[in-house]
């Protein structure tokens, strides 16, 4: 008979149970008892967990959509094709959680869309709110097939398919140029800290080197989503195309580290590397994961075709990259401000919370939505 | 060019008196309690540095970080000095507060609704007429009012005759230059004075802004050019693909169409 259908207790049900709890008081804290009882910001340290991770490594994890997109449209690597839905997925899916983050980070919320009526074109953060704005719907137009064609009547869905592929071209060149701006002006908003951000940090070049770390760690991203969906949502995919972006990713993080390099010799910082205190320490760390660490791990034959190891190596990628985001944000403005900022746990619950959403969206997507094909006799 | 106002702030005058507080406190409605530090309710307090007493206050700069950083221009100079806050038109992202390279602004944490918090000079006042309420309560006259460039040659000429004053201007080139100034007979690292940048701030940001049309020009030109040159590939691909035999794609896998 048709009972109530218990759900199954799982572990990672109860974990999902949990996180939305804390995420759920965090809410509450966060709009019915203030700023103040919700995080740990002070006036020294008015950008703390929701910019650094939420924002600046939400939005930079985030860039593996343009670039796949660029490489199979603009470039013609067809090779990319399977793949190109579920990095424009996953995306998609972190700009909607960066938006998310926005209503917890901003101080008025509800003023979002001020931006678009009151205008500084002086301002770092306006092009970057702009960007962030126009890109967004950039990447809705260009996931939407995937949701349109589920649409059960024919006229419709093929009238709104032929004129979202009449646009495409456009959509995903105005992306990369979005994506380009935004990516680097993120960096571009620590410019101004000039005299507070630590020397192993600041730099003109912060611009140049935002954008480049961001391509490498979004591609890190794909490829970690890409091997969970192989391994857990019995998905049909070649994992040769893993191999193939790991490829990409070791040359970019070889870039970026060089050119980091260089900016630390010239712009004299290099006294800073070697001196006993917590931001060396941090700046070594965040230089470990992000690039020794991978560099030689996905130089190693045994990583680059075990699906299983890129997935670890590609996630020290990402942690790298948050290192760097949570360094430039938090660690290397530690010292100026003179306070010493831990976040709330309210802070990680909500950010845990919004971050559960983007995974369980896109599990449901890939599940529902014909992002990745499937093996026959999928349980749904 | 436009007259602005200025503040001389002369630390050997101040006698800590705190008459400042207090007048900013009155003019704005605040509690009366004296503050340690900046707060929302204390634009401005004097702080101690040993024997000395230092005032604290925005600087108003004469090409602010804040204003240049507001992304919705909430903060602006104004033409006759001060860098004003329109509360009506903050959004709460606190980029100010970051950017601020005297760390001046603050923000009311403690509220639902919060907002930026940070002195004016009085502007108001001053637009009818009448000096800073802070400057019109010190009884020693540390803290004088008046045209920027004549209270910059006042505070020239008083360090150049005066030995005891310490060889410098704090403000007159911090930021690219302030509109309150402070001149001290010790050293200002030794006061806990910040060594800001020697530079207009927003111009760290400008030449990177400077950027967008080429990103924008170069980019799309460089994209669109890429992108014509995989057309035409595929073009001729297709056309010596027509002598061959053709062989379908998946099209499980080719989800895009063509």
């Amino acid at each position: 008979m048709a009972g109530i259908r218990v759900p199954r207790i799982t572990l990672w049900r109860v974990i999902v149970a949990v996180i939305l709890a804390a995420g759920l008081y965090a809410t509450y804290a966060r709009f019915a008892l203030g700023f103040s009882q919700a995080t740990h910001l002070t006036d020294p340290q008015p950008w703390g967990l929701w910019v650094g991770l939420g924002t600046l490594c939400g939005v930079g994890l985030s860039a593996g959509g343009f670039g796949i997109a660029a490489a199979v449209y603009l470039l013609g690597f067809e090779r990319y094709r399977p793949v190109l839905r579920t990095a424009v997925l996953v995306s998609f899916l972190g700009y909607m959680s960066v938006m998310a983050g926005m209503m917890y980070e901003l101080g008025l919320p509800w003023r979002i869309w001020h931006p678009i009526v009151m205008w500084n074109r002086s301002s770092m953060l306006f092009e970057v709110s702009w960007c962030v704005m126009l890109y967004s719907t950039v990447l809705a137009l260009e996931f939407s097939p995937a949701l349109v064609e589920k649409i059960p009547w024919v006229g419709l869905r093929t009238c709104y398919l032929k004129q979202q592929h009449r646009i495409l071209i456009g959509l995903v060149l105005v992306g990369c140029v979005l994506s380009s701006l935004h990516q680097s002006f993120l960096g571009g908003l620590y410019l101004l800290t000039k005299g507070k951000l630590d020397p192993l940090w600041y730099t003109p070049y912060l611009t140049t080197l935002f954008y480049l770390s961001a391509i490498p760690a979004g591609l890190a991203v794909t490829v970690m989503a890409l091997y969970l969906c192989v391994r857990s949502l019995n998905v049909r995919l070649d994992t040769k195309i893993l191999s193939e972006l790991s490829r990409v990713i070791a040359p970019m993080l070889a870039l970026y580290g060089i050119l980091r390099g260089v900016d630390l010799v010239t712009h004299g910082a290099i006294p800073y590397l070697f001196r006993w205190r917590e931001e060396t320490l941090s700046f070594w760390l965040e230089i470990g994961l992000f690039v020794v660490g991978p560099l030689v791990l996905l130089s190693l034959e045994r990583v680059q075709n075990n699906p299983q190891y890129l997935h670890w190596t590609c996630s020290l990628v990402v942690m790298g990259f948050m290192a760097n985001r949570l360094n430039v944000s938090i660690t290397g403005l530690q010292t100026s401000s003179g306070v010493y900022y831990v976040p709330k746990w309210t802070e990680f619950a909500a950010t845990l919370m919004v971050l559960t959403a983007v995974v369980m969206a896109f599990r449901y997507a890939v599940k529902y939505l014909d992002i990745l094909p499937k093996n026959a006799g999928v349980r749904s | 060019m436009e007259r602005t106002r200025a503040i001389l702030v002369d630390i050997t005058k101040c006698i800590g008196c705190r008459s400042c507080e207090q007048a900013c406190k009155d003019v704005h409605g605040f509690p009366k309690e004296t503050e340690a530090k900046l707060s929302p309710t204390a634009l401005t307090v004097v702080e101690e540095r040993g024997d000395k007493f230092v005032r604290r206050m925005c600087m108003h700069c004469q090409d602010a970080a804040c204003a240049s950083a507001c992304l919705v221009g909430a903060l602006k100079k104004t033409s006759l000095g001060p860098v004003t806050y329109d509360a009506s038109k903050c959004i709460g992202c606190r980029y100010c507060l970051v950017a601020c390279p005297f760390s001046v602004p603050r923000y009311e944490w403690t509220k639902l609704v919060p907002y930026v918090k940070k002195c004016d000079m009085c502007a108001a006042r001053q637009a009818s007429g009448q000096a800073p309420a802070c400057v019109e309560a010190c009884p020693t006259g540390a803290s004088i009012v008046g045209w920027r460039d004549e209270i910059l040659e006042e505070a020239q000429r008083l360090v150049l005759n005066d030995s005891k004053y310490a060889k410098h201007i704090y403000g007159s080139e911090e930021a690219g230059g302030t509109s309150v100034f402070f001149i001290s007979d010790v050293p200002f690292e030794k006061l806990g004075f910040v060594a800001a940048p020697r530079q207009p701030m927003p111009a760290l940001s400008a030449a990177a802004l400077g950027d967008v049309p080429t990103v924008v020009l170069v980019g799309g030109a460089l994209l669109s050019g890429l992108y014509w040159i995989t057309e035409r590939r595929n073009q001729v691909a297709m056309a010596e693909g027509e002598k061959k035999a053709f062989t379908p794609k998946d099209t499980k896998l080719n989800h895009e169409g063509h």
